[in-house]
């Protein structure tokens, strides 16, 4: 296959000011590389903070009675939350789905008193999907024998006094409203790092809640994805497959705040990316309108031969990509270690997000690990194409407008 | 005439310099013939490189008629005028101007590509190269040869198409007479073997021994047209020897 002669003469001519042309592809290669760095570290952070929430218990998706959206009332309960449960759990992409029952209650040791959030779980289950049921520092966690056991957070059991094999009064309200009292004891003790949710941790059984409390049943179940990029997706799969009267709602509507703030770090990490490239634009574009400019008699020739507008656009466009691709490959050099090392190592925010790291009942990880691969690549290569055409277009333009008879005297001194 | 390849009546071209206008052309007429091998001469500023622009379809006249292959120049849009330099004429520059990345059997060739040859590009402008004696420079790039190689190899640019007519400015200002010779040899052989009909502005005395016809400009107008085979004549209007 021959090579034209027009994509000859536009990368022979990069070769023609080296500096120039190094210079235009560390510039590219600097911006490209920067936003790789950005993006990795955005989608890095977007994986922990979807992590963190499905870890939290509030899963990837899940499935609750249409109404609780909206009022958000933890006395709901699913229509058939066994019926759904098998369902759900039949779903292939799904890793693990948790029932869930909730309510809130009063714990007391002596003269000490504590207000709850009490979560009745799937203790098997549990264990799977909560990060929280794994981070037992005393104790161990509910097995599915359990009845009138209680697992509790660190906070709790230092305001209340209490640890392993400890009674506690229970206090709640029934399904008729009336007060329910009930013992329960002590069997684990969990550390989450994060004062706010080790001060609200109170998980006993499902039967317990449902017993203790009269209302039968599951309120939710939480549902851990394989794929955490397919939430959308799989939330229309599992809506096909709850009870009439239940839906199924993604991570962003069962914690919108969290939904919020991803997007609000997404564009705010979008918006210096584009800065970024938007400098680059402007340099690169400068040192191609100075490059034009110096081969302004060349283009007065070539029009003299009788070289179309668009063959003169493609000339400049085939230089532009040329530059546009070795900037990626710049782009690549540069930030693949970087992302590489903070992919291995992460980012380590401790130090920042101090000791507390739950925001919304979410429990954050402090380090960050960039999202390394394949599609670093197609993003170089765009960011770098899309960079470079932009930068070009001004200068193809004034190439375009030469006019032969001023640039090209022909009675040359 | 039916052998006329040009004729222009009544050109005028003003240049706007500042609040300065400039009156390159002032109701020039001429018509150039087929086969002609035609010196402009005349002072500088008298308008031999204007009158060179308009025929070559690189300017359009203030006034007047320039009508090159029986086309009307200024009735023609950018892109049509493009399209009758890149397949009717052919360019030769004082400075040679040929592409200074591309060999010179691919500054040849890429004329060809602009014209949208697809098979035998090569081998033509090859050809090309041979015919004017020029193929042992073929895989040259132009910083590796003389200022008389390079000309020669921006003639073969120029005729790479077959051109009807070849329009020439000062071609040889930058060589030695040697090489000017050899140059102009080169193009008359092209304009009797190949049918071509060359125009140059120049100041070359060798070149006006060259020429068939001398056509003399002063202050933007034709002051006489020598026509070395039939006779001489004033103000462009040839008088022809029987």
């Amino acid at each position: 296959m021959t090579v034209p002669l027009l994509a000859k003469f536009a990368v022979r001519t990069l070769g023609r000011n080296v500096r120039r042309t190094f210079l235009s592809v560390v510039g590219i290669g600097v911006g490209v590389g920067i936003t790789l760095f950005m993006t990795a570290f955005m989608r890095g952070g977007m994986d922990m903070r979807v992590r963190a929430i499905a870890e939290s218990g509030f899963g990837h998706v899940r499935v609750a009675p249409a109404r609780w959206d909206r009022l958000r009332d933890n006395e709901l309960r699913l229509a058939d939350w066994r019926g759904e449960l098998e369902a759900v759990r039949s779903v292939e992409g799904v890793a693990v789905a948790a029932p869930h029952a909730r309510s809130t209650a009063l714990l007391a040791f002596g003269t000490r008193v504590a207000g709850v959030e009490m979560l009745g779980v799937d203790p098997e289950a549990e264990i799977k999907i909560s990060r929280i049921a794994r981070a037992v520092s005393e104790g161990r966690y509910l097995e599915p024998s359990d009845s009138e056991a209680a697992v509790i957070g660190l906070a709790i059991a230092d305001r209340l006094e209490v640890t392993v094999d400890d009674d506690l009064l229970l206090t709640v309200v029934g399904s008729e409203g009336e007060i329910q009292y009930a013992m329960l004891r002590v069997v684990g003790v969990v550390a989450t790092g994060s004062q706010d949710i080790d001060a609200t941790i109170c998980h006993v059984t499902l039967a317990d809640v449902e017993r203790l409390t009269g209302i039968e049943g599951a309120g939710e179940i939480s549902v851990s994805l394989d794929d955490a990029l397919a939430v959308d997706e799989m939330a229309a799969r599992l809506n096909s497959v709850v009870a009439p009267g239940d839906t199924v709602l993604t991570w962003k509507e069962v914690v919108p705040g969290q939904g919020g703030d991803a997007a609000s770090d997404r564009g705010f990490a979008n918006a210096l990316s584009g800065i970024v490239v938007v400098v680059a634009i402007l340099g690169i574009a400068g040192a191609q309108l100075t490059a034009i400019l110096e081969r302004k008699r060349e283009f007065a020739v070539l029009i003299a031969l009788g070289m179309k507008g668009a063959q003169i656009v493609r000339l400049i466009a085939i230089e532009a990509a040329t530059l546009a691709v070795l900037g990626a490959a710049a782009g690549l050099m540069l930030g693949a270690p970087i992302v590489y090392r903070t992919s291995t190592a992460g980012i380590d925010f401790a130090a920042i997000m101090g000791d507390d790291l739950a925001v919304s009942g979410v429990l954050f990880e402090p380090i960050i690990y960039c999202h390394m691969g394949t599609w670093m690549v197609p993003h170089a290569l765009l960011i770098a194409v899309l960079s470079m055409l932009v930068a070009s277009l001004y200068p193809a333009w004034f190439a375009l407008r030469t006019n032969p008879t001023s640039a090209l005297s022909l009675r040359e001194a | 005439m039916d052998d006329a390849l040009v004729s222009v009546v009544g050109a005028r071209k003003d240049f706007h310099v500042g609040k300065i206008t400039v009156n390159a052309l002032r109701g020039l007429d001429l018509e150039i013939r087929k086969g002609d091998f035609l010196a402009i001469v005349g002072p500088s500023g008298s308008g031999k490189t204007t009158l060179l622009n308009l025929i070559g379809a690189l300017d359009v006249a203030t006034s007047g008629d320039v009508v090159v292959f029986g086309r009307e120049l200024s009735s023609l849009s950018r892109r049509e005028r493009a399209e009758l330099r890149l397949r009717s004429l052919g360019f030769v520059f004082q400075a040679y101007n040929l592409i200074p990345v591309l060999t010179a059997l691919e500054n040849v060739e890429f004329v060809l590509e602009l014209q949208g040859v697809d098979g035998g590009r090569r081998e033509g402008a090859l050809s090309v190269l041979e015919h004017l004696a020029l193929s042992d420079l073929a895989g040259r790039r132009p910083n590796e040869l003389s200022g008389g190689q390079q000309q020669r190899v921006a003639v073969a640019r120029a005729v790479a198409s077959r051109p009807r007519l070849v329009l020439a400015d000062e071609p040889t200002a930058n060589l030695d007479s040697e090489n000017a010779e050899a140059l102009l040899k080169m193009m008359r052989r092209l304009r009797d073997d190949e049918d071509m009909t060359f125009v140059f502005s120049t100041h070359d005395p060798l070149v006006v021994s060259y020429a068939s016809r001398v056509v003399t400009l002063r202050d933007g107008k034709v002051v006489s047209d020598e026509d070395k085979n039939h006779g001489s004549s004033e103000g462009g209007r040839v008088e022809r020897a029987n």
